[in-house]
Parts: C-alpha cells; structure tokens; sequence
C-alpha cells in the first residue's frame, strides 16, 4: 500500500476547487477506495472548498491518510478566517442555506463521508474535517 | 480550463453538448450561455448533454444543469442528460441532488432514440 504523505493546499481562487478535487481524488485513489467512494470523497471536497471560496473567500485544505480497526483511511480538513457559522445545527440541517446553494452542502457531505466534525466561531471561522474508512483491507 | 473546453455541435436538429470531465465553475456557467445561443442560432429542437466524461456532479454544477434545461425548456427545447457515470449517479442521490423535470439516457444513442419518440409525461 502506498503511504500517501500529508499535505496542505491553498483555497484562494475558483480554480483552487478544480485542485482541491484532483488533490482530493489522487489522496483518495492512493489510500486504496474503490470508484464510488472516491467519487464520494471528491465531491463532498468539492463542497466544502465552494462554501470556502464563496463565503470566507479564502481558506484551505489539509489531507492525510489515518487507519482504524486496521482498515486505511482519509482524512481532509477544510479551514478558513471566514465569517464563521452562527449556528451549526442550522447549517447541517436538510436545505438550510444563506447564500445561492442549494442547501446541501454540508449536510450532503455529511452523507458522503463516514464522519464530519465542525467547529466554528462566528468572526473567528470554521473548521471541517471530513473522515472516511475503507471497509475492507481489499 | 476554459469555455472552449465544452464542445457543442448540432446534428440534425439537435445540439450535442460534451462536457469535460472536471471543468472549473466558470465553464460551467459558461455552458448557460453557450448552450442558449446555440439553442437561437441554430434552431434547434433540443439539446443532448453528454456527461459521460464527467467524474464529479457536485451542487453547483447539477443546478447549472438543472437551470440550464428550464431555460432551453422556455425557449421551446427539450434537454436530455445522457451517460452518467454509475458513481456519478450513486453519490448525486446520498448528496441529495436532483435535475428537476430534467430527462435523462444511458448514453447519448439512447438520448437520440428518446428525441424520436414522444416526450414521456411527468
């Protein structure tokens, strides 16, 4: 299996989200996930570097590969100095949005992935952490 | 990554619209406009929007499609979706992604089989 070595990317410009999912979907194809969960993992990064760039303008993404129970996994951090959430309970709820999305983007990734963790301070920012595992050694 | 990137073609009475596999979003909006002006200029009777090459349908992008059919639907079109990749199809439905009234075809032969017969009832 190849160790893929953790990393950091900027999220600045639009076309920082066509990076973000090749970055992404390379991390993603090396620790070992098949076709669908690397679509999955791709497009819930996809997400979160929008709502960066279209909220907090700019921000950006750490990766790194993680194990549990000996299975390999993924993890990607999405952080940026933005306007924070005020209420996070509201955001990840079905169809709640403020700006022109469609409301799904956190709690659709939320689906997508095996685990999202939020933190946020309004003024202050937010911090995503995106997780998924492989279920099977092959 | 550009708005040359997306390539539409008429045949017949058709617009034939092949989207990259990982365009930026302003390719993506870039296919609005492209798509409307050809649907003018040509006097077509519809549009095939192949995605076959496409890996990633995130939010932005499946509204771009969505709104993009209503317009050509107002402008007296009709649009079809054609070639979704199964993980495409797969992670569109978890992240709770719809095209609206939007048609859809396994693959652009279909879409052109569909263009020939009546417009199935929503």
């Amino acid at each position: 299996m190849t160790v893929t070595s953790p990393g950091e990317m900027a999220i600045k410009t639009e076309g920082d989200i066509v990076l973000v999912r090749r970055t992404a979907r390379e991390v993603a194809m090396q620790t070992g996930f098949g076709a669908t969960d690397v679509t999955r993992i791709v497009t819930a990064s996809s997400e979160m570097a929008r709502n960066i760039f279209k909220y907090a303008g700019e921000g950006c993404m750490r990766w790194r590969t993680s194990e549990r129970d000996g299975l390999p996994g993924i993890e990607l951090e999405f952080e940026d100095h933005g306007p924070g959430i005020a209420d996070l309970n509201l955001a990840l709820q079905e169809g709640y949005t403020t700006g022109e999305g469609l409301g799904m983007g956190l709690p659709g990734a939320k689906r997508l992935m095996d685990e999202l963790e939020i933190r946020s301070q309004v003024g202050k920012g937010t911090k995503v952490v995106l997780r998924k595992w492989k279920r099977t050694l092959q | 990554m550009n708005a040359e990137n997306i390539s539409v073609i008429k045949v017949r009475e058709l617009l034939m619209v092949t989207m990259p596999s990982d365009p930026d979003d302003p390719t993506i909006s870039a296919l609005q406009e492209k798509v409307l002006n050809a649907m003018e200029r040509h006097e077509a009777k519809g549009v095939v929007l192949d995605i076959s090459a496409v890996e990633t349908l995130d939010s932005f992008f499946a509204r771009t499609i969505s709104e993009t059919a209503q317009m050509v639907t107002l402008m007296g079109g009709r649009t079809i979706i054609a070639g979704m990749r199964p993980a495409v199809a797969v992670t569109a439905t978890e992240l709770g992604l719809t095209l609206g009234t939007v048609e859809t075809a396994l693959n652009v032969d279909r879409a052109l089989d569909m263009v020939n017969k009546p417009e199935k009832q929503a």
